[in-house]
């Protein structure tokens, strides 16, 4: 009896952890990103991609779509706007203070030519969107990528972007390159950490142990793609006005997220 | 027929005074020819009442004018009616006979068959008996005239081999050469392909009426080509920058082929370079084409422009011209002076990136405080801003400026910015955007005159709201926004071009500007593009900061965005001049080597440099290399000048240099290229220019002969005033034509009566 009330007991609980979950899917299915009518130059713009791979409880095993819960939306929105009001606080680019969400499923994303994109360790093209995006690129949009650490990441970053770009190198940056000087100039760069520094004042996550600023380049040497590899810029634009997470981190993150925006809009 | 009639020949008519003879005034031949007819009239008037009554109407009306022409021509032949005619003295005058001998007479379009040259009618005709006809009453001498008249032994010499036809710098150098020698008129056997431009000169003109030279011009040569196809005139510019896209004009005609197609070449070096298929005009009609190629790499170029050879035609040397152009590799470069980092400005660098000639450097204010540059050439460069000094901002050729307030510049860097166009000679380009044009108030500005539009009033005409575009009947022509060679397609193209992301109200377009493109907001039309010429340089505005969507919603690989903001910056700068700019009296010089080399010089400021040392160095066919000295031209400071020949037949480039007195010992140099062709005009206006003859010997005294006609010549040539000469009276009471008319006017009144049964 005590056998046939547990697995009873046990029957319910999975039935109601399975509707939770059910019910969460469809409503994540159904979200629509946040959206503004006021126009300006600049549309903060955070690609939502397709995944095929689970992430750390975000997501799931097969494609989650475009959802809010995606490996996308690490961060989101909030890092986005505090992110924005720096860029209209200390430049003189004129952003709108409301992001955009952009994907690759439609051509709208060539009305945005700078992109942001996080946890692409993540992310997975089928072959059109693998093209829109190299179209996008090499026709003059930037696209840059943060918060993934250590080789496994890497390598998983790797499998989606060489489908966009087969044989184009990924090289690292050094503090010549123009990238670092457009605004600040940042030849003293460090690891910015995620959130968990707070917690365990690491500032590093899996393997990622030594921080890479890398790229993709056009034929004439223009910086398409920037990588912000073993760093979570993000997070310290999201965390920047918590008193527990460091100012240097928080600065430094937002003076590479402003060159990088700069860069994107000069070159 | 009409000596038979009148006694002497037409030419005396039309050459003598008429004259009475007779001892009494000509007024007393009036007063009694008008006394008679009035007596007459009185005389039938009062005795109407017993004359006959047939005769008291009309018909005595008509008996009494009969009657009173009559006794007026009685009258006039008792006053001895005469003339007077100047008259070549006999066996004491030359006729100079001069035969056109240039290649074009050797067109076999003449005599009874149509298949004789020109010059084989010509010497026929001379000796069928004209040439012996004069003999008989002048001496002659025979002349051989192509590029210049060189007496003939005999009409063996004459052969069609002349490389050129100067028929007015002939006849002026007759005139001259035969002052002192009694010419009693010329005989002009030709064509008529005078290759000087504008026919025969005022001076020629004048040194024949000097001479009082009747010409009488013999034409030869069909007046109208059955089938052929002659460019005209090419019309491109003397220089470009490499790899630029240029324009040109071609102006040709054509018989026998109206409605047919044909297929315009350019090539460069012999290498076709474009080729297209055209649709000919009526007969005769100018046919004007435009087209565009690339100027490739930098030299001095010799482009070909003609049409293919079509089948049947008779001559095909006259189907293309050749014209020189000096590409220029020389980096023009823009200062881009923007206020706000935007998509604009990034994609408008891209675009510059592919195109070598051009360099833009850049100035953008990232924030508050910060400048960002780009393309500078060393780290110095607009360290401290917008330039405040002359020298600092006039060695760039182009000048952009963006969404930047026109309080940015200060009052004397705004002065700068106008003298950069008025003095300095160039371009500036306003871009739309939040901070430009009225939004910016650069309508209440000291450079508002720069703008090629007068801005609306207020500052908020700047709308993030979608735009297309669409070419102007001027854009439809423009070079700037070519982009697609055909000119339908290209309209076709702006049309289906993606929209813009934003426009801007641009106010409206001053007097003399030319709108390129206009906006299309819904149903509204506004002009995007406007270009305008502001002083030795030049200005444009383009009403949006949103073009940066053709090149990132256009298909990967189109080269819209870039072709066009490469072609309008290449506007901006393309014709700035720099401290020396050099020039010439010709492009092509056409069996004349004569030309003028010019020069303007400018000192480090840009004002005129009087006292520079310029030379032109100049290289020429056969390894010619010779160092001219230019002098001051006078009427303007700083032109230069030096005359020079250019004894071949070849290309030719000039390198002119200019050394200052000031700090800036060498203001710079210049290039100007030309050619000299022998013998090529000789294969154009072939046909036989009877007009210019026919002027020619109506403005003279003389008369057009048609070469049938000419066994008349030798007796009217004699009416002259020219050599030795008499002045001849000739009465005119014997002639049979009075004798006729006297006795019809009575037989005629006799006739009249007898019909009337009135006799």
């Amino acid at each position: 009896m005590k056998v046939l009330q547990g697995i009873s007991v046990a029957a319910v609980v999975l039935m109601f952890c399975t509707l939770v979950y059910a019910y969460q899917r469809t409503a994540d299915w159904g979200y629509q990103p946040e959206q503004t009518s006021e126009k300006a130059e600049f549309a903060w713009s955070r690609l939502s991609y397709t995944s095929n791979m689970s992430s750390y409880g975000w997501g799931g095993y097969g494609r989650f779509g475009y959802g809010r819960g995606g490996s996308w939306s690490r961060d989101y929105p909030k890092a986005d706007r505090q992110f924005l009001i720096a860029l209209n606080r200390l430049t003189r680019v004129q952003g709108r203070p409301i992001e955009q969400v952009v994907n690759l499923d439609s051509d709208d994303i060539f009305n945005y030519p700078w992109v942001y994109a996080v946890q692409v360790q993540m992310w997975s093209f089928n072959e059109e969107e693998a093209k829109r995006l190299r179209e996008y690129l090499l026709k003059g949009g930037f696209l840059m990528v943060d918060d993934f650490h250590g080789s496994v990441d890497w390598e998983n970053f790797m499998n989606g972007m060489r489908m966009v770009f087969p044989d184009r190198p990924v090289e690292d940056l050094t503090n010549k390159d123009e990238i670092f000087h457009v605004l600040y100039d940042l030849d003293d760069r460090f690891q910015v950490p995620g959130e968990q520094y707070i917690r365990t004042g690491r500032t590093y996550e899996k393997d990622g142990y030594v921080p890479k600023w890398r790229a993709i380049r056009d034929d004439k040497g223009r910086i398409i793609v920037a990588i912000c590899y073993n760093m979570h810029l993000g997070d310290a634009w999201e965390w920047a006005d918590d008193p527990d997470y460091p100012e240097t981190f928080a600065s430094m993150a937002f003076r590479e997220g402003l060159n990088y925006v700069v860069y994107g809009m000069t070159h | 027929m009409f000596e038979f009639f009148f006694k002497y020949p037409l030419a005396s008519f039309m050459k003598g005074r008429f004259v009475l003879l007779g001892r009494w005034p000509g007024w007393v031949l009036v007063l009694l020819a008008v006394l008679s007819a009035g007596g007459l009239g009185w005389l039938m008037w009062s005795r109407r009442a017993e004359a006959a009554p047939k005769l008291r109407g009309w018909r005595g009306g008509v008996v009494w004018g009969l009657e009173s022409v009559l006794i007026a021509l009685v009258l006039l032949l008792l006053w001895e009616p005469a003339m007077t005619v100047a008259e070549l003295s006999s066996q004491q005058n030359i006729i100079a006979v001069l035969v056109d001998d240039s290649r074009s007479m050797g067109i076999a379009d003449s005599g009874g068959d149509g298949r004789q040259t020109r010059e084989a009618s010509a010497v026929k005709a001379l000796q069928d008996g004209v040439l012996a006809g004069l003999q008989k009453r002048f001496q002659t001498r025979v002349y051989r005239l192509d590029a210049k008249a060189m007496q003939a032994k005999d009409l063996g010499e004459i052969r069609a081999d002349g490389a050129a036809t100067h028929i007015s710098d002939g006849l002026k150098q007759l005139a001259a050469e035969t002052s002192d020698l009694p010419v009693g008129a010329v005989v002009l056997l030709t064509d008529g392909a005078e290759n000087s431009e504008g026919g025969v000169g005022r001076e020629t003109m004048n040194a024949l009426r000097n001479r009082r030279w009747p010409v009488h011009t013999v034409g030869f040569g069909k007046e109208r080509a059955a089938h052929d196809v002659e460019v005209d005139d090419v019309s491109v510019a003397s220089r470009a920058m490499a790899d630029s896209r240029m324009v040109a004009t071609v102006r040709f005609h054509q018989r026998g082929y109206a409605g047919g197609k044909a297929t315009l070449v350019v090539r460069d070096a012999g290498k076709p370079m474009l080729s297209r298929e055209v649709t000919l005009a009526p007969d005769g009609a100018m046919q004007t084409e435009t087209l565009f190629f690339h100027a490739g790499s930098a030299g001095a170029k010799s482009f070909e422009f003609g049409l293919m050879p079509l089948a049947g035609e008779e001559n095909v040397k006259n189907n293309a011209v050749t014209r020189p152009v000096t590409v220029s590799d020389e980096k023009r470069r823009i200062l881009y002076v923007e206020g706000e980092p935007r998509w604009e400005y990034k994609f408008i660098r891209r675009a510059e990136d592919d195109d070598k000639t051009v360099q833009v450097v850049s100035m953008l204010r990232t924030t508050e405080n910060k400048i960002y540059r780009q393309g500078i050439n060393d780290p110095k460069e607009l360290e401290s801003g917008f330039p405040v000094r002359p020298e600092d901002l006039f060695q760039y050729q182009g000048i952009i400026i963006g969404s930047v307030e026109a309080g940015y510049f200060t009052p004397s860097q705004q002065e700068l910015l106008r003298e950069f166009v008025d003095r300095r000679g160039g371009g500036v380009l306003f871009l739309g955007g939040r901070f430009s044009l009225a939004d910016g108030g650069w309508g209440g500005s000291s450079v508002a005159e720069l703008l090629p539009t007068s801005l609306p009033a207020g500052r908020s005409t700047f709308h993030r709201d979608p735009a297309t575009a669409e070419l102007t009947t001027s854009g439809g022509d423009s070079p700037v926004t070519r982009l697609v060679d055909d000119p339908l397609k290209n309209v076709e193209r702006w049309k289906k071009l993606t929209y813009m992301m934003d426009y801007q109200e641009a106010g409206t377009p001053k007097a003399g500007a030319t709108v390129l493109a206009d906006l299309k907001v819904g149903q509204r039309k506004l002009p995007l593009l406007i270009t305008q010429s502001y002083g030795r340089g030049r200005t444009a505005l383009m009403a949006t900061s949103g073009t940066w969507r053709w090149q990132m919603s256009e298909a990967l690989g189109d080269t819209a965005h870039d072709l066009f903001w490469q072609q309008l910056l290449r506007w901006v700068v393309g014709d700035t001049p720099g401290r020396v700019v050099a020039g010439s009296s010709a492009e092509t010089l056409t069996d004349d080597g004569r030309i003028r080399l010019t020069a303007s010089v400018r000192g480090q400021d840009f004002l005129p440099a009087a006292d520079a040392k310029v030379e032109a160095h100049v290289i020429g066919p056969q390894g010619l290399s010779t160092t001219v000295e230019m002098v001051p031209a006078g009427d303007v400071p700083g032109n230069f000048v030096a005359d020079w020949t250019a004894e071949k037949s070849g290309a030719y480039l000039a390198e002119i240099t200019a050394e200052g007195t000031g700090p800036l010992k060498d203001l710079g140099r210049d290039v100007v290229s030309f050619q000299r062709t022998d013998g090529v005009a000789e294969n154009f206006h072939t046909e036989q220019n009877r007009e210019m003859l026919e002027k020619l010997s109506a403005e003279t005294g003389g008369r057009y002969w048609r070469p049938e006609d000419l066994s008349r010549l030798p007796r009217e040539i004699s009416y002259s005033e020219a050599g030795v000469s008499v002045r001849d009276t000739k009465e005119l009471w014997n002639m049979p034509v009075v004798f006729l008319l006297l006795v019809g006017l009575v037989v005629t009144e006799w006739l009249l009566r007898r019909k009337w049964g009135v006799v």
